[in-house]
């Protein structure tokens, strides 16, 4: 069984994080800024969140590298498939 | 089980020094996390090769969206304070944890369940055009595996109740947490994807 190494107050900051990223990726769809931008501003969000969770509520942080190697491979095979999706609208068949 | 036993089972390791329950949760959060990204490929496929994106019939409101998500990342934090209430034997708090998880996730379900139901009302449903289909695969898939993690939570509260979740048990707790965590996680792309962006997509194209 894994230690929890993160503190009660740590936990709460952590939400106060995820409670204000995730409000500000909400406005940032009022933003003057190309969609493109925002979009990759969003994702990026996301992904910040979905990291500080992982990190510090799933506890990866504090745990063994084989187990963040087993988390983190199927983020490869996603990049992968990204790189599929986005190469499809390069080579038109 | 007796405890003894129960801490054996908890600290049966594989060879990678890992707890093997723990190594078998994130292996099956994996398969999961490929199971998603399926689902949303095929949707970024799809709104890629339909500039004229269909959507006009209805639309989703980003303000229940934006109160959905703040439920589940608030049952975040209540499943992983639960797990450092049982590593630290404070059962009354482990309990109150629990139980506040339960019911955020069941407040998540109900507010998901008062959309579909105003979908459906105006006559929206899976079958309406491909972006409804898209919606409702999406989220109705979510919502399964938030009901399953439900389901597990209950379980393990069943536990606290019954004061069978000492310190040594904490790892129960924990493996729920990783799948809640996990619904979460999913959640935090579902929302912004089909709440924020597009929207954003509909209004400027």
């Amino acid at each position: 069984m894994t230690e929890a190494h993160v503190s009660p107050a740590k936990y709460l900051w952590i939400w106060v994080w995820l409670a204000g990223l995730m409000l500000v990726g909400v406005a940032l769809s009022a933003v003057p800024l190309p969609k493109t931008a925002i979009i990759f501003l969003i994702v990026l969000l996301s992904t910040i969140k979905a990291t500080l969770v992982a990190l510090y509520y799933m506890h990866l942080k504090s745990d063994k590298q084989a187990l963040v190697l087993v988390a983190v491979f199927p983020l490869v095979l996603i990049g992968l498939a990204v790189l599929v999706i986005l190469s499809s609208r390069l080579v038109r068949l | 089980m007796s405890q003894a036993h129960a801490a054996t089972l908890s600290e049966a390791f594989s060879t990678t020094g890992i707890p093997s329950n723990k190594l078998g949760m994130w292996l099956f959060l994996a398969s999961e996390v490929m199971f998603f990204t399926g689902l949303i490929a095929a949707y970024v496929v799809l709104r890629m090769s339909n500039p004229a994106w269909p959507g006009p019939e209805g639309h989703l409101s980003a303000a229940i969206g934006t109160f959905n998500t703040l439920i589940l990342l608030c049952s975040s934090y209540t499943i992983v304070m639960a797990y450092d209430a049982v590593l630290n034997d404070h059962q009354r708090r482990a309990r109150g944890f629990l139980i506040a998880t339960i019911l955020l996730g069941c407040s998540f379900l109900g507010i998901k369940g008062y959309e579909y139901a105003a979908k459906f009302s105006h006559g929206i449903t899976p079958g309406t055009d491909v972006f409804w289909s898209c919606y409702f695969a999406l989220t109705g898939f979510h919502a399964l595996h938030v009901l399953g993690g439900i389901i597990a939570n209950l379980w393990v509260f069943s536990l606290a109740l019954r004061r069978r979740l000492p310190p040594s048990r904490g790892y129960l707790v924990e493996l729920a947490g990783l799948y809640w965590h996990f619904v979460d996680i999913v959640w935090l792309f579902l929302f912004p994807l089909l709440y924020v962006i597009e929207p954003l997509l509909q209004r400027l194209t």
